[in-house]
């Protein structure tokens, strides 16, 4: 999620999401999807994750000037026993930081190559809220970003409630040159229920969907750069406060503020 | 167009009805609890189902058309044209449409598309305004920006739960934009449910209120702020939308309508919830007994009614007041009684203006300003309370120029003091109204500070009858005595006066008492002259002068009083080329200064007396007053000096002033003396030093233990006299054990000592007796001779022993005599 925003003409945007509303079944194509990989968050309110399918990103800023200290302890991530993972963000002094929040991965647990990657959220609200569920190289740590690739399945700014965006971040479009496609609801909003995100990742394909609605396809022909799509990749939740994409929280942002996630599936192309 | 309040409670007026399709008739029988339609159409192509328009009383009633041109949508819209400023036919457009209600608690917006001629600020637009004046669901938008084209504005509905049978659909209200007039169309006028309204952030007024029971408070400031489609929205509710609790009801209890009403001693907190969403905010009631008052009427004044210009007071009859609480001030008032007395309440007080502006107050002849308070507030630091007068001058009218006040701040330690829980009546000289430089014309009075509630009563101007003579006496002198040489005061033992009014003088003399003090009274006094020319005062080591004055006449200018002092110089006498004198004047401004019904003490350095350049024989005071007081009151006329005891007489001794005839003298500079064989006998303890104390011969006995003084060469034969006489001056201890005794003993018909008829006896002086023994003061012994008990015959007295042991040890002697 490495990325800034890529202006989009609503209209266009409204008239591909109207025309494919109903068209829910459309994960389309030839294969079967497999359920590999899943997390529904069952257990006890204040139960850490799932320590065998997460690990935590500790600290703050992550490259994108983000005003949160992520942190595993409960009170930032945990279970909240109704069957949903919520990850908080507080307004609180902490490590020289006023805000904490967290940021979980799969990172050397599950690692996969393309696939169907599912996860069923509801937003937080209030100007300078950003949270995401998105996909990052594994191999970041040999050859850098943007060069790892970045597949934002899912980004929203707190102060916008009707929209989200998928992205693509390579090496020549990352950033604000991120391949990107905006979302909207349409008399409905992303923080007051639970919508699911995902992308169907192929081979040369990706698409995005929001609630079974496809509403952007990438193919190397989109991309100004290399197609660094085709190595395992790790999943990450989090849920920033501030940093570049949305500015910082307002006097009427209210605190604290829940992304909560009732399950994250990851399925298998089956021919 | 600037924003305008609608009262809830504006009369119905009907301009169009315009009833929409629906007429919907029930069936009685079959009806069960009424059940509300909940069609969401309010105006789209014309008025939804049993929708009428009501225009708001004031507002031009004609505004109102349907326009098939001008549409967002369909066949018609809504058109109203807003009047221009200062149209006849009203001054806004506004109404509401209403039904006779509907069920609307599947919806949470009320939406619609406006449009207007010109850029506009929209007044106010909402829901819940039935126009009965009884709406219990206003919710409102305030400023809504409109323009040229068409824009869709959702108002959001705070709880809309609530709406079950609402008949206030849709209001607005629109003044001239910059005093112009425009069109503005509505269409699309409706309900709906929308998913972009989130996050509803209900919110009143946190306040603090202090109630007693039965009193109550409406919630104020309710709103709620809705998020729409990631905008915030504020709508202006009724407090109906929320759901209030009190924390304890048996302190306050709190109604669906906001009304807060105590109900019993305690505090109690309400909070409040928009559905599930609880408030932040909470409104703290403290309930109170009533503050304490007054049980007692203020005193009734004794001042007698032609001497009054009253304002308030059941003893008087008042002038007119215009009010006792102007418009401009910030204090609320209450008529009342306390025991049956009007008084006037003042509570909440920050300032409270008295006004008589339609007839202002002549106080030129008035002296005084009274004012009874009563206050249960604290009156000590840093509280204060404020009295301010305000004159209008010379033109008699505010501003001009002329316009004079004061401002005078009281409290507890101030004169007069305020106080807490008790009548305090200030009776304030006018004259401490410094800046009141003008009284002719009163207009004003405005009371102020930091006493919440204060009780007034008794508020009049007065003249003060100056008093004729002193109630008091003046002030008693604490100088040491020791340190004063004093011309005139019960305090101390006075030098010798020769008169208190020469007869070349002007005035005229009376010896008095006040409160029991000797006092000096002068009338028609132009100059007076206080002469002690026969033994001038010896004032060398004298720092100051004092005298005390009192006097009924006017003190104001041009009054003054003049004070000269004389001395004769180093020959002591009137004339001789070495006279000095000095005068010094006093006047209303001065200091101190003349002020009229009090005594002044003047407390002069000598240094002041310029040209007084010597002061060793100080014998001429002249008292001077023209123009001037003609009356006054003399006390306590003394010298005195840094302290310390002398170690010498300042002062010869009192001179005697008995007939040459009736004496026979001893010693005394003004007798002819007789005949004394020793004043030291060599059988006596004690050493003897002839010396002169200004300038008069005196005996200066050291080292006594006792002195024998023989005259038996030639005896004195005082059967014709009745006293013996003597004066002494010590500058050491005269405290017990200390005792001066005299021995007077008398040879007999003998006429020598011893042959079995000589008599003698001797008297005991001490601190206590009489006279009393004192250090640095002349002691006049003035001896009845049958206080001499034993002393059984006076035909052959022969010696005078006088015995200190212990006592002084030095001794000044003078005036040893014995007279008749």
């Amino acid at each position: 999620m490495k990325t800034t925003q890529t202006v989009l003409l609503f209209a266009s945007l409204l008239l591909l999401a109207v025309g494919l509303v109903g068209c829910s079944d459309s994960t389309s194509s030839e294969e079967e999807w497999q359920l590999v990989w899943q997390d529904e968050f069952t257990g006890p309110a204040g139960q850490s994750p799932d320590a065998g399918k997460w690990d935590y990103d500790i600290g703050t800023d992550w490259g994108n000037a983000q005003l949160e200290y992520d942190t595993d302890r409960p009170e930032n991530v945990s279970l909240d026993g109704n069957g949903h993972l919520a990850i908080v963000a507080r307004e609180e002094s902490y490590q020289q930081r006023n805000y904490t929040s967290a940021r979980i991965n799969t990172r050397d647990l599950f690692e996969p190559t393309y696939g169907r990657f599912e996860a069923r959220m509801r937003m937080p609200s209030g100007q300078g809220l950003w949270p995401a569920f998105w996909l990052l190289g594994a191999n970041i740590d040999s050859v850098g970003w943007p060069q790892c690739g970045e597949i934002d399945i899912m980004e929203y700014r707190g102060q916008e409630p009707l929209f989200v965006h998928g992205s693509l971040h390579g090496p020549g479009y990352s950033g604000q040159q991120a391949v990107t496609q905006r979302f909207s609801l349409v008399n409905d909003r992303f923080d007051t229920g639970f919508h699911t995100f995902a992308i169907e990742w192929r081979p040369n394909e990706i698409k995005w969907f929001v609630d079974g609605t496809l509403y952007h396809t990438a193919t190397p022909a989109d991309v100004s750069g290399e197609w660094v799509y085709d190595h395992p990749f790790y999943i990450i939740l989090n849920l920033a406060v501030g940093g570049n994409y949305v500015g910082p929280p307002d006097a009427g942002t209210s605190f604290p503020q829940t992304l909560l996630i009732d399950w994250v599936r990851v399925y298998r192309a089956v021919p | 167009m600037s924003a305008r309040l609608l009262s809830g409670a504006l009369a119905v007026v009907i301009a169009v009805i315009l009833i929409g399709s629906t007429g919907c008739e029930r069936d009685v029988d079959t009806l069960g609890p009424a059940e509300f339609p909940t069609d969401p159409e309010i105006f789209l192509d014309g008025f939804g189902p049993g929708v009428q328009y009501q225009a708001f009383a004031g507002s031009k009633v004609t505004a109102l058309s349907i326009d098939a041109d001008t549409k967002r949508a369909g066949e018609r819209s809504l058109r109203f044209t807003i009047p221009n400023f200062g149209d006849p036919a009203g001054s806004y457009a506004g109404g509401a449409l209403v039904s006779s209600g509907r069920n609307l608690a599947g919806y949470n917006a009320m939406t619609f598309w406006a449009k207007a001629s010109v850029a506009a600020t929209l007044d106010l637009v909402g829901i819940g305004n039935d126009n009965t004046g009884t709406s219990r669901f206003v919710a409102t938008r305030s400023g809504l920006q409109v323009n040229t084209i068409w824009t869709k504005y959702v108002v959001p509905i705070p709880a809309s739960s609530k709406l079950t049978e609402e008949g206030g659909l849709f209001f607005f209200a629109e003044g001239p934009e910059n005093n112009n007039g425009y069109e503005l169309w509505f269409d699309e006028v409706q309900f709906e449910r929308l998913g972009t309204i989130a996050q509803p952030r209900p919110s009143f007024t946190s306040q603090t209120v202090s109630l007693q029971v039965g009193d109550s408070v409406t919630v104020s400031g309710a709103n709620v702020v809705f998020d729409v489609a990631g905008s915030d929205v504020t709508v202006d509710a009724m407090p109906g939308y929320f759901t209030f609790s009190s924390s304890d009801n048996a302190v306050a209890t709190v109604g669906a309508d906001g009304v807060i009403r105590a109900a019993g001693l305690g505090t109690a907190f309400i909070t409040a919830t928009l559905d599930t969403i609880a408030a932040p905010d909470t409104i703290t009631v403290t309930v109170e007994d009533a503050p304490p008052g007054p049980t007692v009427a203020a005193p009734t004044p004794t001042v007698p009614p032609g001497d009054v210009i009253s304002l308030f007071s059941n003893a008087y009859s008042n002038v007119t007041v215009d009010t006792w609480s102007a418009d401009w001030d910030d204090a609320d008032l209450a008529d009342i009684q306390i025991a049956g007395n009007d008084t006037k309440l003042y509570s909440n007080l920050s300032f409270a203006g008295v006004e008589f502006t339609s007839s202002l107050i002549d106080a030129s002849a008035m002296t005084h300003f009274h004012m009874d308070v009563w206050t249960p507030d604290p009156t000590g630091a840093p509280a204060v309370f404020k009295i301010k007068l305000v004159d209008f001058g010379a033109d008699g009218a505010f501003g001009g120029g002329d316009d004079v006040e004061h401002e005078l701040t009281l409290d507890n330690t101030t004169t007069p003091a305020m106080a807490t829980g008790t009548w305090v009546g200030l009776d304030i000289p006018l004259s401490d109204f410094v800046g009141l430089t003008t009284q002719g014309h009163l207009a004003q009075l405005i009371i102020s500070g930091d006493p919440n509630t204060v009780y007034v009563d008794n508020v009049y101007l007065y003249a003060a009858s100056t008093p004729s003579e002193p109630a008091v006496a003046a002030p008693t002198p604490t100088e040491p005595a020791g340190n004063v040489i004093s011309l005139y005061s019960d305090a101390y033992t006075d030098v010798t006066v020769d008169t208190w009014s020469a007869p070349w003088d002007n005035a005229d003399l009376t010896d008095t008492t006040v409160a029991g003090d000797d006092t000096k009274l002068y009338t028609n006094l132009v100059f007076a002259g206080i002469e002690f020319t026969s033994a001038p005062v010896d004032a060398t080591s004298m720092t100051h002068f004092h005298m005390d004055i009192w006097t009924p006449d006017p003190t104001a200018a041009p009054a003054v009083f003049r004070i000269k002092l004389v001395d004769f110089g180093a020959d002591g006498a009137f004339g001789g080329g070495d006279d000095v004198e000095h005068e010094l004047t006093f006047d209303a401004a001065s200091t101190p200064p003349l002020v009229t019904g009090n005594w002044i003490s003047f407390d002069i350095p000598l240094t002041d007396f310029i040209n007084l350049t010597t002061t060793g024989h100080l014998a001429q005071m002249i008292l001077t007053a023209d123009p001037g007081p003609n009356t006054v009151y003399v006390d306590n006329i003394y010298f005195y000096g840094p302290g310390g005891t002398p170690t010498e007489p300042a002062t010869a001794a009192p001179t005697p002033t008995y007939p040459a005839g009736d004496v026979i003298s001893l010693y005394s500079n003004v007798y002819t003396d007789v005949t004394v064989d020793t004043w030291s006998a060599p059988w006596d303890n004690a050493d003897l030093t002839d010396t002169t104390v200004a300038g008069y011969d005196t005996k200066l006995y050291t080292n006594v233990v006792f002195a024998g003084i023989e005259f038996a060469s030639q005896t004195i034969d005082a059967t014709a006299m009745t006293h013996f006489r003597m004066d002494i001056w010590t500058p050491d201890s005269t405290a017990t054990p200390a005792v001066f005794r005299i021995k007077l003993v008398d040879f007999g018909a003998d006429g020598a000592f011893g042959g079995g008829d000589d008599a003698e006896h001797e008297l005991t002086f001490d601190a206590t007796s009489t006279p009393p023994l004192v250090t640095g003061n002349w002691i006049s012994f003035d001896i009845p001779l049958t206080d001499f008990t034993n002393l059984t015959t006076t035909g052959h007295l022969a010696q005078l022993i006088f015995v200190a042991d212990p006592g002084p040890n030095t001794i000044y002697v003078d005036n040893v005599l014995l007279h008749r």
